[in-house]
């Protein structure tokens, strides 16, 4: 591994297979991957449609299982987990960020905010939570439902749902791939602040160069292997590679 | 088109199947309910012509008014049937007799009668089919001490022929000697329930106190003989009083009068029927509503690439046939198996119905699919239309699918002028001045049936805020997922209020029920305890009646004073003298003949005007001020009362009295009775104890009612409670009745939350992946349903008590005076409904539960 040993890692993946079906159905969505998300960094996972990208970020995050290998977030080998303590998980330790649907339509972009605490039954860090609001700049639209909400401002709730319990790592499935260019940016510049002043840690799945020129280390997935590596990426070196993998 | 509705319809096999056993179980009670009465009809019907083949005409007494099932006819002199006899054409004729309250003990020393049908004495003669009485076993008794026994008593009671047996009669209790069994009817027993004990005729006669007479006398012509011809020569031989009937209008009359009864009971149960399909098709419209909410991306697809309304309409209308056919067949069916539950059910009951066979009649399967696929259409025509109008581009739009919850201008002035007319038309019936009882109920009736429909249009305005108020605890208890089963329930108050209307009908009904029921029993308690100063009744257990000797034996155990009371009809006479005519108006009357002299022992009458002092047993009447109002009557009018013998007397009032109608509104003295009386049986005998304790005037009533069996001596609690326990069957047998409107209600809960879980698929992926775990998202699902359920059944309380307590306050207050409103009752049923609404999230929770986060999430 690249990573020197005294950062700390948030989440890998140990020779993770994930299989479909068997014989000559068989799909190998992962096949024995082995990856580390470092505390602290913000990581873009790239590749073609059917690479294996929403199935590596659903099977680290706890949403699905893997068919062979381990991964572990923190301490914890999530194989080893139940349904129920992999949902006791996701609440506590993961935070999630989805392409549209987001939130509850029948809460408040507050009551969105403080769901994984309130679900956990716990009050949560008030002043972290204040700050991270302060944050989104939607500390005037804090009461309103989600239907009253832009398509950006509703995905800076749902950054600042994800960021509000202080998840050990945060997961963003195309988290700008329904809105415009200008509201992706105002998403990006918002979870990259995330990471660089509240030292948060997020792995987001994105097909858009640009977006993930915002991470500091993109992941490209190939067949359901790790097949390369850039760090500190900008738009036009992304595009290179992607062009030399034929993605 | 077709296809495609099919197609649609069997796409989602969970929601046709509740959508369809909504409407199923309304079908399956409409046919109950035909089949039931259709089958009492074939069983009479078949009874009726039974036991007339034997003979061509029957004599009788003559009642001079009322029909035969309700009076009793007088007795026609033995002599008459010689002259019969003697007439040209006439084969065979012989007298018959037939006493009720002719009670036989087994050799376990148990009275045996019957509730369900005459417990009485006969005679048995040697033409057996003139008689339908059949001996089966043994011989038929001959002389004083013989008697014999319908089969059917015999076998299944402790009797064995040879032996002897006590046996209560009109003239007391005798000891006969068992000689054989019979039946009566052939080759089918008809006897139904009665207990027949039988007697040679000259025995019959004398037992049944009867002397020289016979009760009618059935009459066989020689074949071949002109009977029209026939009838008018026994009709030339026949003193005044009596009458000749064929066998045809014996059959008719039989028929006519259990017609009635069953026709009434047809008919209720259809009310029942029809408040379950009422009910359904709330919950068929709502299922529709919800489906082609769901759908329509699809439709406005249909619309782009070319059909036109009218056939997305009736693509639509073709789904709610289809559905409404289903429910048809499986509900014929159930139906069935409905007429057989309500056997089950009335057995249950200790009453019972008879088991003929089940008719299913065209009328009974035209009905049903009239109903059945009617009240689906009825209900998916709203949906239909409007899923007709969606423009081809509804399905682009992004806020498609979730109901608007904009308050509706025509909803807001529709809802206020239905409340307003309804409550006018409410209070109206209580307080205009109307013509008697029955208009003042309807104007109630019209205005609560008015109010109902108010309150479900008006319901969506109020059930998001009200769900929300009643939702507020449950964010205590339960947290989030408490906050979010509130907010579920108050996020599409329309759908709401049509799942929770269901309930509202089903609770208003009950706890009207509940609340009559309740005020029914104040009410009666309320006159036991003001108007009887008795200590103790004694009633009969059959329906017969107690033998007059029961009275005269009671009043000699000398524990105080014994007043019996005789219930009769008799025909009123009031002249209205206008100005050109007299009018004759006559009024059939239920009057009691007491013994007035010791009538203020045990009764409390409040004399208003007159004094019992002026009472003259053979002259004098006492009536009750009700009554003196409606025929304007005064102290000191003459009134002629015509007996059902046939007798008139002129009797003067001599009191009028106000107490509550306990004893009746017409009261005559016993001495006056028994001159005219066709019957010598009595309906009560009330004692008021003086000069002894209670303790020891009980067990001396006890032993003198020991020679009549079948008699239950109640002190004033025992009497209340007696009295209630039939009202509570009935009462049970009503809310058995409601119960299926209830499960109705149920399986709309079941339907709605299924359909709405299934919307909110993605929704609950995102609860779920952020941390939501099962156990939370199956307390939200359910508990939203109990909101549901709460809103529904709270507003169908309040309902039925405010309606309750109209009702009760139009009704005359002599059958309902007091007002009670079990409270206690009616925080059940709500807390009831609530479990029920648990109960119903059921299913649907187990399946939310049970998705995959990730196609949930992912889900379209």
């Amino acid at each position: 591994m690249t990573y020197a040993v005294d950062v700390e890692v948030a989440a890998r993946a140990v020779a993770a297979s994930k299989i479909y079906g068997s014989g000559d159905t068989e799909v190998r969505a992962l096949d024995a991957i082995d990856v580390e998300f470092a505390s602290g960094g913000f990581t873009a996972i790239m590749g073609p449609s059917g690479s294996g990208k929403s199935t590596l970020m659903h099977c680290m995050a706890g949403l699905d299982t893997v068919t062979s290998g381990q991964v572990i977030i923190g301490d914890t080998d999530l194989s080893a987990l139940s349904e129920k303590d992999l949902t006791l998980l996701r609440r506590d330790s993961v935070g999630f960020i989805f392409q549209a649907f987001n939130l509850v339509p029948t809460l408040t972009a507050m009551e969105n905010i403080t769901l994984p605490m309130d679900l956990a039954g716990r009050s949560g860090d008030r002043e972290w939570i204040g700050e991270v609001v302060n944050t989104t700049g939607l500390a005037d639209r804090i009461a309103h439902r989600p239907n009253e909400l832009s398509g950006g401002q509703q995905q800076r709730v749902a950054v600042a749902r994800a960021l509000a319990s202080k998840p050990k790592i945060i997961f963003a499935d195309e988290p700008t791939g329904n809105v415009d260019s200008n509201t992706a940016a105002e998403i990006l510049g918002f979870m990259r602040s995330a990471v660089t002043d509240m030292g948060q840690t997020i792995v987001m799945v994105t097909h858009d160069p640009v977006a993930a020129s915002y991470a500091d280390r993109v992941v490209f997935l190939v067949d359901g292997r790790i097949i390369d590596e850039l760090a500190d990426p900008t738009p036009q070196g992304i595009r290179d590679r992607m062009t030399r993998h034929g993605a | 088109m077709l296809r495609l509705a099919l197609r649609s319809v069997l796409a989602s096999k969970l929601r046709f199947v509740l959508t369809s056993g909504a409407v199923m179980i309304g079908v399956a009670f409409v046919v109950t309910a035909f089949v039931t009465a259709d089958s009492l009809r074939a069983t009479f019907d078949q009874l009726a012509s039974d036991i007339n083949t034997g003979s061509d005409f029957t004599v009788r007494g003559e009642a001079a008014f009322g029909e035969i099932t309700d009076v009793v006819a007088p007795p026609v002199p033995a002599e008459i049937l010689d002259d019969i006899r003697a007439v040209d054409g006439v084969d065979i004729a012989e007298g018959g007799l037939f006493v009720p309250g002719v009670i036989p003990q087994d050799g376990e020393g148990t009275p045996v009668f019957s509730r369900n049908g005459p417990t009485a004495g006969s005679n048995w003669t040697t033409d057996e089919t003139l008689s339908q009485f059949f001996l089966v076993d043994g011989r038929w008794p001959v002389g004083i001490d013989e008697f014999a026994l319908g089969a059917s008593t015999y076998s299944s009671n402790a009797f064995v022929i040879g032996n002897e047996y006590e046996v209560a009669t009109p003239t007391g209790t005798r000891t006969f000697t068992l000689t054989g069994t019979m039946q009566f009817g052939f080759p089918e027993d008809a006897s139904v329930g009665a207990v027949f004990s039988l007697f040679d005729t000259a025995t019959a006669q004398t037992v049944l106190g009867l002397a020289d007479q016979f009760t009618q006398i059935s009459v066989r012509a020689e074949t071949g003989t002109d009977l029209e011809a026939l009838r008018a020569r026994i009709e030339a031989v026949l003193p005044s009083g009596t009458e000749v009937i064929s066998a045809e209008e014996s059959v008719e009359e039989f028929s006519d009068a259990l017609g009635g009864i069953i026709s009434t009971f047809q008919t209720v149960l259809l009310v029942f029927a029809f408040v379950v399909l009422f009910v359904s098709a709330f919950i068929i419209s709502n299922a529709f509503n919800i489906v082609l909410g769901q759908r329509v991306r699809e439709l406005s697809l249909l619309r782009a690439i070319g059909a036109t309304p009218r056939q997305v309409l009736r693509s639509v209308l073709a789904e709610a046939v289809f559905v409404g056919v289903v429910a048809v067949v499986v509900g014929l069916g159930l139906g069935m198996l409905g007429a057989l539950g309500l056997r089950e059910l009335f057995a249950a009951l200790d009453l019972s119905l008879p088991d003929g066979p089940l008719p299913l009649k065209p009328r009974t399967v035209a009905w049903a699919a009239a109903v059945g696929i009617g009240f689906t259409i009825v209900a998916a025509m709203v949906p239909a239309v409007k899923a007709a109008r969606l423009s081809p581009v509804a399905g682009l739009s992004e806020d498609f699918g979730s109901a608007s919850t904009k308050i509706q201008p025509w909803r807001v002035l529709l809802g206020a002028v239905l409340l307003a007319g309804g409550l006018i038309l409410t209070l109206g019936g209580l307080f205009w001045s109307f013509e008697g009882a029955a208009a003042r109920l309807w104007s109630l009736g019209a205005g609560s049936a008015t109010v109902f429909v108010a309150v479900s249009v008006l319901s969506p305005l109020i059930a998001g805020h009200a769900v929300s108020v009643l939702a507020r605890p449950l964010k205590r208890l339960f947290g989030i997922a408490g906050n979010l089963a509130g907010l579920n329930a108050a996020r599409n108050p329309r759908r709401t209020a049509a799942t929770a209307i269901a309930l509202t009908i089903g609770l208003a009904l009950v706890s009207l029920v509940s609340i009559m029921g309740a005020s029914f029993k104040a009410t009666f308690h309320e006159s036991l305890r003001s108007s009887v100063n008795a200590d103790f009744v004694v009633t009969s257990q059959d329906f017969a009646g107690l033998p007059g000797t029961v009275a005269s034996d009671l009043r000699a155990t000398g524990v105080g004073s014994v007043v019996a009371f005789a219930g009769d009809l008799a025909l009123v006479q009031r002249f209205v003298v206008t100005e050109d005519t007299t009018l004759v108006d006559a009024h059939e009357v239920f009057f009691n003949a007491v013994n007035v002299d010791d009538l203020p022992d045990v009764a409390n009458l409040d004399i208003e005007s007159g004094s019992l002092d002026d009472f003259d047993s053979s002259t004098s009447l006492l009536i009750h001020n009700d009554v003196a109002e409606d025929l304007e009557l005064t102290l000191g009018d003459e009134v002629p009362m015509t007996f059902v013998s046939g007798d008139t007397v002129e009797l003067t009032v001599a009191a009028i009295y106000s107490n509550s109608a306990f004893w009746g509104n017409w009261l005559i003295d016993q001495s006056l009775h028994e001159r005219f009386a066709t019957s010598s049986l009595d309906d009560a005998v009330a004692i008021k104890v003086s000069g002894t304790d209670l303790e020891s005037a009980r067990e001396r009533l006890e032993s003198a009612l020991a020679d009549y069996p079948a008699t239950d001596l109640d002190d004033r609690s025992e009497f209340q409670e007696d009295l209630e326990s039939n009202l509570n069957t009935l009462l049970i047998l009503i809310n058995v009745f409601l119960l299926f409107a209830l499960v109705v209600a149920l399986v709309g809960i079941v339907n709605t939350l299924t359909l709405s879980v299934f919307e909110r698929t993605r929704e609950i992926g995102l609860l779920r992946s952020v941390g939501m775990s099962r156990v939370q998202l199956r307390r939200m699902i359910r508990w939203e349903a109990a909101t549901v359920a709460l809103y529904g059944a709270l507003v169908g309380v309040a309902l039925g008590t405010g309606f309750g307590i109209a009702l009760v306050t139009a009704i005359p207050d002599d059958i309902i005076g007091q007002l009670d409103v079990p409270v206690l009752q009616m925080v059940l049923f709500v807390a009831i409904a609530t479990i029920m609404g648990l109960l119903a999230a059921l299913l649907p929770s187990l399946r939310a539960g049970r998705m995959n986060v990730l196609d949930a999430i992912s889900s379209n």
